[in-house]
């Protein structure tokens, strides 16, 4: 009897090589005659074996060594035909699915899959073709694809802004190949007390002297590291990051709680404030202690998007089979970090969008060709750190949206007055995002798209962040989905409209300004302010919020918001300062304004509403 | 031939300091800017070898101008002028392109050094 506790083990270890094997197929298909690709499956599938051996699945065990044995064979020199590729991809999606079952303790492998896998293997071994490779020996290390080297690298500790020098030493890194696994998160570079020691896989094939001379040549470099070669210099050694698997359900617990300690620190430094006492003092301490181990906590949270983006390319290959398009994706940024709790909402939106972008956006060869376009349509997926977010996108070079159409549409729909003749991008997405959009209309070219869209503007709200959809005819279309970097706790600005206080995520605020009755314009009909230059559309909280009209402030300071390009200028009785606060999660009642983002429980104990932002600007 | 230089910093005070130590070690300022938008606009037309960059500005912000810049001259060799407790923008000047940084107070020998390595 395996203890219990090494299935949940089992199963996360399974998925990886899962992932892996599917990445390797993915580069196999592509090359077919490389060897690294089956190599590496073989590895990954003889892990799984061994590992549901271990724990008695025999169905999972059984179903990796008949997978095993058909790479056998063409590790034997048998030739590698996209029919036995497609037979291994089925046999990676049924073993993903037969090790989730048998973790749960149902399900077995599909008869007829283990029937094709015997046959394939048997097919291979009898006419027993003379092997015309050496590839032949499995032991073979026929290494072609670049190597790594895990990197340690020290800053200077007197070096000032260690954080930034650690970036640059980076770069310099990543101009010879590519980098994962790097240690701290690159979010720790921001922080002050970055103490300049970092680590990081380079997958590059140029020689260690080289790797070294880059990183050095960002300046203030201590020491260089490889391989987990320790290196003692003045301030210890570098050590490569040694990990550990934690339950996702912990860490969510300790933000949470982290979140009510958060609370806590500012109501104590509310009622301490300025009073100069001992306690006074030793609340700032544990203010700093907190504020220190919320950064601590949300760093480890930190999560490379290539987590959610990996399981794309192999989504988009068998989209491209069902379709019968040749389709080329493309990741960029896969390094980016994210909260592990906004990463595991976006697979579902961005799944959405890619399967848009490759149905209704990219053409099919032909009428690539005829349209001067290579016939086969590019999707890409790539992600950009902003300030204090990720702008995610996903972009295809097809046909774009037919504005004419979606324009006519939303006439009837009464979304645009009828003498509108230009449909901006916002109107756009407001109409794609109606529920029931696609079932609804049957125009060319766009139906189909609604759900995806209206599932990716909801996600992104709840999230705090926004969407966008840019096309062009012709030449294609970007949706660029917004995320915060971390939820629950963040930094706000308060500000007052009445009697109420309301609190502004700080990401989404450019500046503050004050506001100036002789800078007021117009901007197509709506009022607007001049700041530096700029016309910016004005939003006035009390109007919003229909603060009850008692005197009106003389001076009335005002926030630009910032969303993307997009601005507004919000103006407000007050501005109250800043504070971390915790965002409450918030079932939307019905009827509930479309800019109010949540609820918070301010330092003093009352609480206060969370403008969202994307929905003003 | 001497390096050219652009500085761009939106204080008289501080283009004066930087200019004086460039000039000493042989350089050729061959434009200022005090705003981003400037920047990018002397950039395209001077060409310069170099660029100091400030990093808080009006009118288009030293980071966007180096975003914009970048995205003309992906080789565009650009020096962030940080103030203390910057790090933050710091970094995200050099994921945009920037080159090197020096944190103000600006002492020439580090401004010097920055220089040859972004010149490198």
């Amino acid at each position: 009897m395996v203890d219990p506790k090494y299935a949940a083990l089992f199963l996360t270890e399974s998925r990886e090589h899962v992932r892996t094997c599917n990445q390797l197929l993915l580069d196999w298909e592509r090359d077919p005659a490389a060897s690294e690709p089956v190599n590496g499956l073989f590895r990954a599938i003889h892990n799984i074996k061994g590992m549901a051996a271990t724990m008695g699945y025999t169905g999972v065990a059984d179903l990796a060594h008949l997978a095993e044995s058909v790479l056998e064979t063409i590790r034997a020199g048998q030739a590698a035909t996209p029919d036995l590729i497609q037979l291994l991809f089925r046999s990676v999606d049924a073993l993903e699915k037969a090790t989730d079952g048998a973790a749960a303790g149902t399900g077995e492998p599909a008869a007829d899959l283990l029937k094709a896998l015997d046959e394939a293997s048997r097919r291979a071994a009898a006419p027993a073709p003379p092997a015309p490779t050496p590839a032949a020996k499995p032991a073979a290390p026929a290494r072609k694809g670049p190597i790594g080297h895990l990197v340690g690298v020290t800053i200077r500790p007197g070096a000032s802004m260690r954080g930034a020098r650690a970036m640059l030493a980076l770069q310099r890194a990543e101009a010879l190949g590519r980098i994962t696994a790097l240690r701290p998160a690159a979010t720790a570079f921001e922080r002050d007390d970055f103490d300049g020691r970092f680590s990081f896989h380079l997958r590059t094939d140029a020689p260690m002297p080289r790797i070294e001379e880059a990183i050095r040549s960002a300046g203030e470099v201590a020491a260089v590291a490889f391989d987990g070669n320790v290196v003692i210099d003045a301030e210890g050694p570098v050590v490569p990051a040694r990990q550990i698997r934690v339950d996702l359900r912990r860490l969510d617990a300790m933000m949470k709680q982290v979140g009510e300690l958060v609370v806590a620190r500012n109501r104590i430094l509310a009622l301490v404030r300025g009073d100069g006492s001992e306690l006074a003092e030793l609340a700032g301490a544990v203010s700093r202690l907190v504020s220190g181990l919320q950064t601590e906590i949300v760093a480890v949270r930190m999560t490379p998007v290539s987590e959610v983006f990996d399981r794309f390319p192999r989504l988009v290959r068998d989209l491209a089979r069902d379709l019968a398009k040749q389709i080329r994706f493309e990741v960029e940024g896969g390094d980016i970090e994210l909260d592990r709790a906004i990463l595991d909402e976006l697979g579902d939106p961005l799944l959405h969008l890619i399967r848009n972008a490759a149905d209704h956006g990219l053409e099919r060869a032909e009428e690539r060709e005829a349209g001067g376009k290579p016939p086969e349509g590019r999707v890409l997926l790539s992600a950009v750190r902003e300030r204090r977010s990720v702008a995610i996108r996903v972009s295809d070079d097809g046909r774009g949206i037919d504005r004419a159409a979606i324009l006519a549409k939303a006439k009837r729909d009464g979304l645009a007055e009828p003498g509108v003749e230009v449909l901006t991008d916002d109107l756009l997405l407001r109409v794609l995002a109606r529920p029931g959009f696609s079932t609804a209309a049957k125009l060319s070219g766009v139906s189909g798209r609604g759900v995806g869209v209206e599932v990716a503007l909801g996600r992104a709200r709840a999230l705090g962040g926004s969407l966008e959809v840019h096309t062009e005819a012709g030449k294609g279309t970007t949706f660029t989905l917004r995320v915060p970097l971390t939820l629950a706790i963040v930094r706000a600005l308060l500000a007052q409209a009445g009697a109420e206080r309301y609190a502004v995520p700080l990401a989404y605020v450019a500046e503050t300004v004050e506001f100036d009755a002789r800078a007021v314009t117009a901007l197509r009909s709506r009022e607007a302010l001049v700041v530096r230059d700029r016309v910016i559309p004005t939003v006035h909280l009390r109007d919003l919020v229909a603060a009850r009209a008692d005197r009106e402030p003389a001076r009335r300071p005002t926030i630009i918001l910032e969303v993307g390009e997009r601005r507004t200028a919000l103006v407000v009785d007050a501005l109250l300062g800043q504070q971390d606060i915790v965002i409450e999660p918030f079932d939307a009642p019905r009827g509930m304004p479309p800019y109010l983002g949540g609820a918070t429980i301010l330092a003093d104990g009352a609480p206060a509403l969370i403008l969202d932002a994307a929905a003003l600007v | 031939m001497s390096h050219t230089v652009l500085v761009c910093d939106d204080a008289i005070f501080m283009r004066t300091m930087i200019g004086d130590i460039l000039n000493q070690a042989g350089f050729e300022i061959v434009g200022e800017a005090e705003s981003g938008l400037q920047a990018v606009q002397k950039y395209r037309e001077l060409k310069p070898d170099l660029v100091t960059m400030d990093i808080v500005m009006p009118d288009m912000g030293g980071i966007e101008a180096v975003r914009e810049i970048c995205k003309q001259d992906p080789d565009a060799k650009i020096l962030m002028c940080s103030a203390m407790g910057q790090q933050a923008l710091v970094v995200e000047a050099i994921q945009a392109g920037a080159k090197d940084f020096v944190v103000k107070p600006f002492q020439p020998s580090r401004v010097l050094e920055a220089v040859q390595r972004v010149l490198g």
